[in-house]
């Protein structure tokens, strides 16, 4: 298909200012981890350093279990994403290909949890977690994340735009669910899997005002709560070194996600069914 | 799918190199605590490495080290004393609690009448006749008496001390042509921040504006103005509606000061932008490693012919262990934090002011420190003047003070007058705390 | 798609179907439900969560929390950040999806990871980062801006403008993913017909609205619920770490408000009662959303 030049140029215009916008940040993050403060505060205008610096990086190594944090953070985020996305898929797949009482119900119930606002279930989360000898346990902080309404409302819409046919057929074919699932919903799903499995990850690794909660000793921090350890209304933030943190932080998923890449980018163009 | 596959297969197995390393640190532990048999307390912080985290850990392990029957575990609480409060408020709800807390001054009232703890000077009384007199001997009356409640309760000790001081960009106050050692009254400041802005253009001044009233009250109180007498709010008096006008004039009227929010004020003054900040010592080390200019600071301002009255920043220690072992146990902890060493240690870590008595000029408390450190000496030099930082009494105290926080924004923002303003919180405050 | 579901449970086989709900519904009565019974219940007392005594009040927070005006001020905030967030991350990224599917495709590959990239880091980051890079004195921008003789707001005290801001910082992060989906979305829909729609010259924006649409529809309703719902949940980072709800509540939502009710103030009753009156509004807009919207979806399986 066909578009003059006239119409695609100003959008890649567009498109590329758009970038530069949401990457400008990130540019700015990582320069600074390589500034010392005195020169972050005094040159913003230049994004890197003449003289970079890993003292930023060194503090942070020294002053904390860094790859003990790390190792936390990746634990609780793998953990997190492939409970919930079996969970999610489970239950999606039953909303999607079965009949039975209180369907609707159910399903109605489960995804208003959605608007659910955290400040609800912080308090009585934590009396649970508490009474069950999980404080400060990364199974504490791992435990009420293991199934959540979002995963459970993507997946069914995603199994909803898998033709029934197929199913039916295979059913036909007297194939059990767990073939059907594995062999048949699961490949045509890829993309919404994938997706949600991303966004899990990404939101576990990233969580923050749950741990803070549940977690006390610094063997136990997850890179999140180690960013607050140089943040500070009173001392001042120490913004370089939070920016260190951040960019490890960042860099990891980002490391993942470039390994699969190929993958995912397939996933996302392969459109589903064909 | 192979590649999900092997990422699953990735994570599977991380999780289980995970678990059998988790499985050796847990037993790893009670054998410890089998053979060993120290006590084990947690000890609740605020100090983020900038504000001196690296001193508590420091102190901890020392205090480790040095004792055979304890064993301090430190918790660090993000977002200062109101985050570790909310921490506190899970806990205690679940039934538990930390042995030893920092608690800020603003929730002292709060902290006081739905926590349970026990005054130091009692855990003292019952188990440790040798430190009967600590307390009185190395802390001033008026500095103990900061950690006391509305009822007089004396629940806890000062720990973390702080006073707001005004930092100067001397090169700017030059080149304005103004006294490069700094205004000495509010009216001053006011004056200079209209030369600042003529002459160079930069802003004249940023009073700290963080989710509290610290520093308003440190500029009412010293025009005469009283937050609170017998448990009623007064603020709004003549002189508390002239000190507030006096800051509000020069952000609204004459645009001569900032408003904006804490860490971006701050920001501006170590970048130049503002040529004076009125905040707290604990600031001292960020502003003097950072700055690039010739800094200094100087004693709160006061008003021509009024006595300064600064409320106390900072947080005291209070003792929340149930238990009698664990209450002497943080006794212990606590006695070695306020020694002369540990004080003298965790001044320098933090740059707050001693809170005891014997360390400021003592050889192996902070001589050296002090020296090495003028701007430190603004901040010693006015402890005199120290008062409590109030806290509003009852159940609504905190919202009492949310309803200031909110007035400074409309007043500051300029949608209502000081004097309207003041007024109509002092009796909406007044009506809460019934 | 109920016809042909049939046959499938004829193998009356409801056990199974909830033998696959059990784990999540498990773990969400125990970690949503209960919580939220929890709450329904506290929302008649007054407690602060640790003083010993709860003291039952009946409708009284409901009622302090319909006449405090506070509460319209960020039930109206609450609407204006799922405004500017449908905008920026509903509207925009479906238009750039269609474009880049359609005019651009060239490209492609480096456009979607570009625009992905900042879903990685978390609001924290991207909080503390924007104070910096946005200070209206000292920051970058600023200082860009003032070599043209523009002078910044002072956005982070003004009615208004701070919502904008915090809305842009929050759709920093979330852009990226709803224009990946959305990019999938449109790019699963079948060819020949809008080939066939271009071979009749029929303009752009017709085959957007007539084609693309509808037939990307399933994913659309799901970008459009999630920014409304987690929106307001993303944006209460940058509040707590920039404005803590400031000026004068100026940047509160409900969420961040009933956190500070419950948090801050320890008003346990009064935010419980805000929560559950927000879960309502919420809830009452879902059912319509089944009622009605959800007919005109397209799913390949209709």
């Amino acid at each position: 298909m066909k578009i003059s030049k006239k119409v695609s140029v100003p959008w890649h215009i567009v498109f590329l200012i758009t970038i530069f916008l949401l990457i400008f940040p990130i540019v700015f993050a990582v320069g600074s981890s390589f500034k010392t403060l005195q020169d972050a505060y005094n040159n913003p205008l230049s994004l890197f350093s003449l003289n970079p610096t890993l003292e930023n990086y060194q503090t942070f190594f020294d002053s904390l279990p860094a790859l003990q944090i790390t190792l936390n953070t990746f634990l609780i985020a793998s953990v997190v994403t492939i409970f919930k996305v079996v969970t999610s898929f489970l239950a999606a797949y039953a909303f999607v290909y079965f009949i039975f009482k209180g369907k609707n119900t159910l399903y109605f119930i489960l995804i208003s949890t959605i608007f659910l606002p955290f400040t609800v279930t912080m308090i009585p989360n934590y009396l649970i977690i508490s009474n069950l000898g999980l404080s400060d346990s990364l199974w504490g902080v791992v435990l009420p994340q293991l199934a959540d309404a979002m995963g459970i409302f993507l997946l069914t819409q995603a199994l909803r735009t898998i033709p029934v046919s197929l199913i039916e057929v295979a059913r036909l074919d007297d194939m059990s669910h767990w073939q059907i699932m594995r062999d048949i919903v699961l490949p045509l799903a890829r993309p919404a899997v994938t997706s949600t499995s991303i966004w899990f990850f990404i939101t576990a690794w990233n969580e923050y005002v749950w741990p803070v909660l549940i977690l006390k000793s610094t063997e136990n921090f997850t890179l999140p709560l180690a960013l607050q350890m140089y943040i500070s209304s009173e001392g001042g933030t120490n913004f370089t070194v939070a920016m260190a943190v951040s960019v490890i932080t960042m860099i990891i998923p980002l490391a993942l996600y470039l390994m699969f890449q190929r993958y995912i980018i397939g996933t996302f163009t392969s459109s589903g069914i064909k | 799918m192979k590649a999900l596959t092997k990422f699953l297969l990735l994570c599977v197995c991380v999780v289980v190199l995970a678990a059998c390393k988790d499985s050796e640190v847990g037993s790893a532990g009670d054998d410890a605590a089998a053979s060993g048999e120290k006590v084990k307390i947690e000890y609740w912080h605020v100090n983020a490495e900038t504000q001196g985290g690296k001193t508590v850990e420091e102190l901890v392990e020392e205090f480790n080290a040095q004792s055979d029957t304890v064993e301090v575990v430190a918790k660090f609480n993000p977002d200062m004393y109101k985050g570790l409060m909310q921490n506190l408020q899970a806990e205690a709800a679940a039934g538990n609690a930390p042995a030893v807390v920092q608690i800020g001054w603003a929730f002292l009232d709060y902290f006081s009448n739905n926590f349970s703890y026990v005054e130091p000077q009692s855990i003292i009384d019952q188990h440790f006749e040798e430190d009967k007199t600590f307390l009185t001997d190395h802390f001033l009356p008026n500095v103990m008496d900061l950690a006391k409640n509305s009822e007089g309760s004396q629940v806890g000790i000062p720990y973390s001390l702080s006073n707001p001081v005004l930092y100067i960009n001397r090169d700017l106050l030059r080149e304005a042509g103004l006294d490069e050692n700094g205004p000495k009254t509010w009216q001053e400041v006011q004056e200079f921040s209209e030369v600042i802005k003529e002459e160079t253009g930069k802003y004249g001044f940023y009073l700290q504006e963080p989710a509290d009233n610290w520093a308003t009250q440190a500029l009412l109180e010293s025009n005469g103005a009283q937050m609170i007498t017998d448990g009623k709010a007064t603020f709004a008096s003549a002189e508390g509606i002239e000190a507030y006008s006096l800051w509000a004039d020069m952000i609204v009227k004459e645009e001569t000061a900032l408003h904006i929010g804490w860490d971006q004020g701050i920001q501006s003054f170590i970048d130049g932008n503002v040529a004076m900040l009125y905040t707290t010592i604990a600031q001292r080390s960020n502003v003097q490693n950072n700055a690039q200019f010739d800094v200094a600071t100087v004693k709160s301002p006061a008003w021509e012919g009024k006595e300064v009255k600064l409320p106390a920043g900072g947080a005291m220690l209070a003792v929340t262990a149930q238990e009698e072992e664990q209450q002497k146990a943080a006794w212990e902890f606590m006695k070695f934090l306020y020694s002369v060493e540990s004080v003298a240690k965790w001044t320098e870590g933090t740059g707050y002011v001693p809170p005891r008595e014997g360390v400021a000029d003592a050889e192996n408390g902070l001589k050296q420190f002090l020296e090495e450190n003028e701007m430190m000496q603004a901040a010693v030099d006015q402890m005199d003047v120290i008062v409590p930082w109030t806290s509003f009494p009852g159940d609504a105290g905190l919202q009492a003070e949310q309803l200031l926080l909110d007035v400074r924004d409309q007043i500051l923002g300029g949608t209502i007058t000081v004097e309207e303003g003041l007024t109509t919180t002092q009796e909406a405050i007044n009506k809460l705390l019934e | 798609m109920t016809a042909s579901l049939k046959k499938i449970s004829a193998n009356k086989q409801a056990w199974f179907a909830y033998g696959m709900l059990l784990p999540s519904v498990v773990i969400m009565a125990v970690f949503m439900f209960w919580p939220f019974l929890y709450t329904i219940y506290l929302s008649f007392f007054d407690w602060n969560m640790i003083k010993p005594t709860k003291e039952f009040v009946g409708l009284q927070n409901y009622i302090n929390v319909l006449k405090d005006p506070i509460t319209y001020k960020v039930f109206w905030n609450s609407a204006v950040y799922i405004f500017i967030l449908l905008v920026i991350n509903f509207t925009v990224p479906y238009i750039f999806a269609f474009i880049l599917d359609f005019v651009i495709g060239k490209m492609n590959g480096f456009y979607k990871s570009a625009f992905f990239l900042p879903a990685f880091i978390s609001l924290v980051v991207g909080s503390i980062l924007f104070t910096w890079i946005l200070n209206p004195i000292s920051g970058p921008v600023a200082i860009v801006m003032g070599w043209f003789g523009l002078e910044m707001p002072i956005w982070s005290k003004l009615d208004g403008w701070v919502i904008f801001v915090l809305s842009l910082i929050t759709s920093w992060k979330i852009f990226g993913y709803n224009f990946i989906l959305l990019y999938a979305s449109i790019n699963g829909i079948s060819r020949e017909i809008i080939e066939a729609a271009r071979l009749d010259n029929v303009p752009l924006w017709k085959i957007f609205f007539h084609i693309v649409v509808p037939m990307s529809s399933a994913t659309g309703i799901y970008i459009f619920i999630i920014t409304i719902v987690q929106g307001l949940q993303f944006a209460f980072t940058p509040i707590k770490v920039i404005t803590q709800g400031g000026p004068n509540y100026a940047s509160s939502n409900v969420i961040y408000h009933a956190y500070h009710e419950a948090f801050v103030l320890y008003r346990t009753g009064h935010s419980a009662a805000l929560s559950i009156l927000t879960m309502v509004i919420f809830v009452i807009l879902l059912i319509l959303e089944f009622k009605y919207v959800e007919r005109g979806i397209y799913y390949e399986n209709k």
